[in-house]
């Protein structure tokens, strides 16, 4: 029999954010709570307010570094919304190459840096070389095509948006500028090399799928709501409308993001400066989703490219529909990625993509509401603005990525914990040598 | 082979977006990452805070700080970062001036937290969080108020150029030579010395892309900004909003060098240059606010309000 004790892990490692973890447990190791700390806000809503429409559009993306694309892109289409605005299609294609790029570089780093070393060297080895670092030295080859990926999606960013990093080229009315023929062909002539990376990321997925079987079906396989954008059914990450799923694999929701505040629960938490959204029907927390790339593969039909859809069978086939894996979100994301690299292509390929038509010239401000929503590669993203008739933000609310996904982290948290300290089910699992020996 | 350079990164509330920078000298990350003994940088290797704690002072050669710092949390990183570190590197405009997080200092603290927990659209009643959370401060002093750096790299974020630069200086334990011109330097379009006739904001008409941004009416702080970004943003369109920050010496005023140099363009009417200018506050002050004399101002208000 043991007392009660406090586990707190501080700061969680390989996340971009800030947070800490608080596991409580009682006599014999029985869990009482678990609490993802999330430890700083910095108050964009409040701050927001004051700022012409246009100028959210560049303010917002500084809410996250990896990210900055999602929350650029949410916000310009949440002043157009408010606005009545429609850019010229040319610049709806620019801003999506844009978001496309950017889902690439983003799972390419989490999949290889924030994730892999934790299966290349095994869950037990040293902090030391449990990092991106080591697998340069250990695997250089992996690195390389992880590192080519990045490289492409971020540079192709930077060519769409002035920065790959707090992009400035969209505008209520569309983009400041148009790309030339000769950074099309440029990027093109670059779409080769970075298939054959894709595929070594494929496969590099299976095998790590694979090789982690028994952990993906046994440590936190927790059901919840799912959360994601759908257009005619197929996962999108620019336009649609969104979709709701319930634990059983029902759609119980399709709505239109203006109509957001019926669904969406804001919970505040005593232990979290991140609010806990959820499904308001269902209540906190029976209501709890996630959203991100599992989440998306959930909801959504079926994939809007054909390798992608080729992959998100063969996932299915493995870890069903809907599945409640959170390991698997690692493998949704590499599906996701193929996805990305087929839209870069098809968009590259088009010829209304060096059109000089991207800006409309008599956009006006007027006093209105409007809803933006993208999905970034942590989640639906969603800015709602009101503003005056000089177009002033007067209310901000925000619903980022990320906060649909806090309250089923620490949900899918309960659950490991309870198998490692109630059962010690992680003695009895299964896990293959480390690739690399350290 | 030399010995590895020990290196620890921190990172106080900010977006990750300086340290994606650093990510983003793609392959030249083989020759540099081999060359680094990380000590500490929690999104990529698994220390805990206890484990730079017990370091001795002094004992790692380099130090980067990214954002700034809102939380106690922050400000003991901070500082634990600056007992640690032989040389402290302020990374990037928010942990150099407050940057765009620095703007929360328009408001007071408690109608901050109005807006995020208590009264939104979808948040209603709810309280402050306290539990197993490190307290927020009042209001966002600069992380200069807090250590002496030894050099600051600012930008949101710095280029992956400037940061691989630097980097490489460091390395070789060489001084860190960088550029004094104003983001114009680097501006491909002409300047013919013409008035502003009128203030104009960026979705309105369509810019000639070969004229001055600021001549055509168009807000730019190009001529209030360091431009160690070499022009990106203005080279495709997009009007400067100063993200690094002034030109060397760096601490001096930019909004109010952008505001000068915009009276200095537009022969307009006071009422009407003001009624044209929508929000100069967030539109000049908006990365350097906490630094800037208006906001040395605001941050002791609150401390005499403290007291």
């Amino acid at each position: 029999m043991t007392d009660e004790r406090t586990i707190r892990i501080d700061p969680v490692t390989r996340l971009e954010g800030h947070g800490s973890l608080t596991i409580k447990l009682g006599p014999n190791n029985e869990v009482k709570d678990v609490q993802f700390n999330v430890s700083s806000t910095r108050f964009f809503e409040k701050f927001l307010e004051g700022r012409p429409m246009e100028e959210a559009v560049r303010i917002a993306p500084r809410i996250c570094g990896i990210c900055p694309i999602p929350h650029h892109l949410a916000s310009v289409k949440t002043v157009e919304d408010a606005w009545d605005v429609t850019p010229p299609p040319a610049a709806i294609k620019l801003r999506r190459l844009l978001i496309e790029a950017k889902q690439l570089s983003s799972h390419a780093i989490h999949f290889y840096a924030l994730a892999a070393p934790d299966f290349v060297f095994g869950p037990f080895a040293d902090p030391a070389v449990r990092n991106v670092a080591a697998v340069l030295k250990h695997l250089p080859g992996v690195a390389t095509q992880a590192i080519k990926l990045m490289e492409f999606g971020q540079e192709l960013c930077k060519t769409v948006g002035a920065k790959a990093i707090h992009p400035t080229t969209a505008i209520p009315g569309g983009m400041m500028s148009p790309i030339t023929e000769e950074q099309r062909d440029h990027w093109l002539s670059k779409t080769d090399e970075m298939f054959e990376n894709i595929q070594k990321t494929v496969d590099l997925a299976k095998t790590v799928v694979n090789d982690y079987l028994d952990v993906i079906t046994k440590v936190a396989v927790t059901p919840t709501y799912y959360l994601g954008l759908a257009n005619d059914g197929e996962l999108d990450i620019y336009d649609g409308l969104i979709r709701v799923m319930d634990p059983e694999g029902e759609i119980v929701e399709e709505f239109e993001p203006r109509n957001y505040d019926e669904y969406y629960g804001e919970h505040v938490s005593d232990h979290s400066y991140a609010t806990h959204i959820y499904y308001k029907a269902a209540g906190y927390p029976e209501g709890i989703w996630r959203a991100n790339s599992l989440a998306r593969c959930n909801v959504a039909d079926k994939m809007a490219t054909p390798m992608a859809q080729e992959a998100l069978e063969e996932m299915r086939e493995l870890v069903g529909r809907p599945s409640h894996h959170t390991f698997a979100y690692h493998y949704a994301r590499v599906i996701e990625m193929v996805q990305a690299a087929e839209w870069i292509k098809k968009l590259l390929e088009d010829p209304e993509i060096v059109s000089e038509d991207v800006k409309l010239a008599d956009v006006e401000a007027n006093a209105g509401e409007g809803v933006g929503v993208v999905e970034a590669p942590r989640g639906t993203l969603l800015h709602n603005y009101v503003c005056n008739d000089e177009g002033i933000i007067e209310k901000a609310n925000l619903i980022v990525a990320t906060n649909n996904n806090i309250a089923g982290i620490e949900k899918s948290l309960m659950d490991a914990a309870k198998l490692i300290f109630e059962d010690e089910g992680h003695k009895g699992l299964e896990l293959p040598d480390p690739m690399v020996e350290t | 082979m030399p010995d590895k350079v020990s290196v620890a990164m921190g990172q106080g509330s900010s977006c990750w977006g300086c340290f994606q920078s650093l990510v983003d000298i793609h392959m030249n990350l083989a020759d540099v990452l081999p060359q680094l003994d990380i000590k500490f940088w929690a999104a990529v290797a698994d220390f805990k805070h206890e484990h730079l704690e017990e370091y001795p002072d002094g004992s790692i050669d380099i130090g980067l700080y990214e954002g700034m710092a809102r939380t106690e949390e922050d400000v003991h990183l901070l500082k634990v970062m600056r007992d640690k570190c032989k040389t402290l590197i302020s990374f990037g405009s928010c942990s150099t001036f407050g940057g765009i997080p620095g703007m929360a200092n328009f408001s007071d603290i408690e109608e901050c937290y109005d807006v995020k927990f208590r009264n939104n659209k979808t948040v209603k009643g709810g309280e402050v969080p306290t539990e197993n959370l490190p307290p927020i401060t009042d209001v966002v002093k600069p992380n200069k108020d807090y250590v002496d750096f030894d050099i600051y790299l600012p930008g949101c974020p710095p280029t992956s150029d400037l940061i691989l630069k630097a980097l490489t200086a460091l390395l070789k334990g060489e001084d860190i030579e960088l550029p004094p011109h104003t983001v114009c330097h680097y501006c491909d379009r002409e300047k013919e010395d013409t008035p502003i006739p009128e203030v104009l904001r960026p979705y309105q008409g369509k810019a000639d892309p070969d004229r001055c941004l600021l001549e055509q009416g168009y807000i730019c702080l190009g001529s209030a900004t360091w431009g160690l970004c070499e022009g990106q943003c203005v080279n495709k369109g997009a009007p400067c909003r100063g993200c690094f920050g002034p030109p060397p010496p760096i601490h001096d005023d930019q909004g109010a060098a952008g505001i000068s140099m915009l009276g200095s363009y537009a022969p307009i009417e006071p009422e009407e240059i003001l009624e044209q200018v929508k929000d100069p506050l967030g539109t000049f002050w908006r990365f350097s606010y906490p630094t800037s004399h208006l906001g040395s101002m605001r941050i002791k208000r609150e401390e005499a309000n403290d007291q």
